[in-house]
């Protein structure tokens, strides 16, 4: 009782941010999309705002483009940390330098790095200039459109930037605690290298993989400001439109803002809330 | 130990109340009003995208509110006056009445039509103000703000009206009216873009080819009308879905801001850009931004002006330091001050022929920026903002029709 209670108090000053800032801003949140904004004349609590946006053509196409940029990059980041942590845990000369320089853009904050991108690979960028420069291309429309495109090319190039070094941080970690037995024991016993990795060593590390493509899924699928810097007009990602929805000077527009805020957040939970139960899930089967 | 701090903090909370009572204020006279701001400060939220605006602001009006009054401004960079509607709007809600976190607000148009839906301003003294004589409140673009009448909510700080930019080294003869404009598009495919609304110069360029379609302005001053809209509106997402393939990367994408606009003008990527505030055009060439060869004019069928104002939120703390600062920018030195071209070049929101033979000297005098056409030459042709409702249904049209 008393370990519980000291537990208890060492953990308040977090439970306090949490409870405080967080839980209440969240119940503020889903008060407002209920239409329940005493301010302006709103008292009854009613579900219009989030019929209203899920009949809305806008929002669905940008549930879409959202689900889409966030697996796109997901996938192509956790694909190319995987080849990455593998090659990273054997010892090779200039190992050190090359794995300090895959994790250097950790540092690096999204916006910063959107920035970058845009400077880089825009029509106008860097690269465009030096096409031009070398007689490739005669103006700036000639050069690919990267940036600010429908398809969010863009926004998942940034991503899977960032957050190749994540993965392959949480996954180098994983693969640090498990040493290279397993797989040797495999080899001796005649599996081919082959065999080795995909029966012994990826079971064996897809805990953290799955992790780790869930937290950057569902970052990618709720962040703002990278969207709102290399996105395009149309179609928006969610929280793009949902703050447009906010900032509508049309004060009525509020609730339904926050209808969609409350959307993505559900989102977002779910897929953590999945990805745990696989998690738990699989290590029953392997105990 | 702890009486003395609480007995400070109930001080301190007193003059607070007092300097936050509109209601009394209203009832003092002016040098009453004067002597109860001196030494107070003033929490200014204002756009803060123009460098040349913050140190007029910084500076020159910060300067003489210390030395007049010893009154401190701070002032509050923001991008979108929509968020700080957002706060207050918040701090309403909250029940904060009087110890709210903006004194003053730079706003015009819907985001005030915003603030006065939900009872937000504090109303009914700008007749206090000396320098309000020096208002017309006659005028109709002045006495109402996007068609929503100002009701003493806020008061007047600039005019300016709609202008496009065009480097006249690649672009010598650019097109002089809507009409051909739309022609020059089409004829120049991947040479034009416009920002796709909501923001706000890029719903404006929209505004102009409504007015254009609608057959010029008369039918569409006054409150909402459906029929009107509808009519206007078809004509309007046929003309601007005809140029779409035209436009920079034929249309697919829109730039999201003013900002990404102009630097597609920068770089050269589009012929033009536009902007509700010409004097913008000659701080990007003095910048290094534009070429130094930037030509701006206006349209022959007109091109849009507005007054922008600033206003003091219902449950500013600073009220008396908010009317203090609110009548030294209205005063004829301020106004000069911000006209100079190398100052800022904003229009006068006040009636020069007002105020004193010094002043009206001084306006006379000012040289503009080769780059910036002159306010006198666009205010031959201009055309009157429409109300509010307008502006929401043509930006919620756009985006239904022609930028999905």
């Amino acid at each position: 009782m008393t370990d519980r209670r000291r537990i208890f108090l060492l953990l308040a000053p977090a439970l306090m941010v949490i409870g405080g800032l967080f839980l209440t801003g969240l119940g503020l949140t889903l008060l407002r999309s209920f239409r329940y904004m005493p301010a302006l004349g709103l008292t009854d609590p009613d579900l219009a705002a989030y019929v209203a946006v899920l009949t809305r053509p806008d929002f669905l196409a940008s549930l879409g483009f959202s689900l889409w940029i966030a697996a796109a990059s997901t996938l192509i980041a956790a694909m190319l940390a995987l080849a990455s942590a593998l090659l990273l845990r054997q010892s090779f000369p200039g190992r050190a330098v090359i794995s300090f320089l895959v994790q250097l853009n950790l540092t690096i904050p999204h916006i910063v790095g959107a920035i970058g991108v845009l400077y880089l690979v825009s029509q106008s960028g860097v690269f465009a200039r030096l096409a031009r420069a070398a007689g490739m291309i005669a103006a700036p429309s000639d050069f690919p459109i990267l940036t600010n495109d429908p398809d969010g090319i863009g926004i998942i190039l940034l991503y899977v930037w960032k957050e190749l070094p994540f993965i392959t941080l949480i996954l180098l970690s994983s693969l640090q605690t498990l040493g290279e037995d397993h797989e040797a024991v495999a080899r001796s016993l005649g599996a081919s290298r082959w065999q080795a990795v995909a029966h012994v060593l990826l079971p064996m590390i897809s805990p953290a993989l799955l992790s780790a493509s869930a937290l950057v899924f569902a970052f990618s699928f709720g962040a703002y400001e990278v969207p709102l810097i290399l996105g395009a007009n149309a179609p928006k990602a969610l929280a793009v439109l949902a703050w447009q929805a906010q900032t509508e000077p049309d004060l009525v527009a509020r609730p339904e803002a926050m209808a969609m805020a409350v959307i993505t957040a559900l989102i977002g939970l779910g897929l953590l809330l999945a990805t745990l139960r696989s998690l738990r899930h699989r290590g029953l089967h392997a105990r | 130990m702890l009486r003395p701090v609480l007995a400070l903090l109930l001080l301190t909370n007193g003059t607070l109340a007092d300097t936050a009572d509109g209601e009394a204020l209203k009832a003092m006279s002016w040098s009453q009003i004067e002597d109860q701001a001196r030494g107070g400060t003033v929490t200014w939220f204002m756009w803060g995208g123009a460098d040349n605006i913050n140190a007029y602001v910084s500076t020159y009006v910060a300067d003489r509110l210390k030395a007049e009054y010893d009154i401190t401004l701070t002032r509050v960079p923001i991008t979108d006056a929509a968020d700080i509607v957002n706060l207050i709007l918040n701090e309403g809600e909250a029940g904060v009445t009087d110890a709210g976190s903006v004194d003053l607000l730079w706003i015009n148009g819907e985001n005030f039509r915003s603030m006065k839906q939900a009872d937000l301003a504090f109303c009914g003294y700008t007749g206090i103000l000396p320098n309000d004589a020096l208002i017309n409140w006659d005028n109709p673009a002045i006495a109402n703000d996007f068609g929503v009448p100002v009701d003493g909510c806020e008061v007047p700080w600039n005019t300016v009206q709609f202008a496009f930019a065009h480097d006249s080294a690649t672009l010598t003869d650019p097109p002089r009216d809507m009409a051909g404009l739309l022609a020059w598009i089409q004829a120049n495919p991947g040479r034009f873009t416009y920002p796709a609304p909501p923001d706000f110069t890029g719903s404006a360029f929209v505004r102009h080819v409504f007015i254009y379609a609608a057959g010029g302005p008369e039918a569409l001053l006054g409150p909402f009308d459906q029929a009107k809209f509808d009519e206007a509106a078809t004509k309007t997402w046929a003309i601007l879905n005809e140029i779409e393939p035209f436009l920079w990367r034929e249309g697919l994408t829109y730039p999201t801001s003013i900002i990404q606009l102009n630097e597609l003008f920068a770089n050269g990527e589009v012929a033009m850009t536009f902007n509700y505030d010409p004097a913008q055009f000659g701080i990007a060439v003095d910048a290094g931004t534009y070429p130094d060869t930037t030509r701006s004019f206006g349209l022959t069928d007109g091109t849009l002006g507005n007054t922008n104002y600033t206003l003091i939120p219902f449950n500013a703390p600073n009220k008396s330091a908010a009317m203090v600062a609110e009548n030294l920018l209205l005063s004829g030195e301020a106004q000069l001050e911000k006209a100079k071209t190398e100052v800022w070049g904003a229009s006068p929101a006040i009636d020069v022929s007002r105020t004193s033979e010094d002043t009206q000297a001084g306006f006379v005098e000012i040289v503009g920026h080769p780059s910036v056409v002159p306010a006198a030459e666009l205010a031959k042709a201009a055309l009157p903002e429409l109300q509010a409702d307008w502006l929401t249904a043509i930006e919620k049209g756009w985006l239904e029709n022609v930028g999905n």
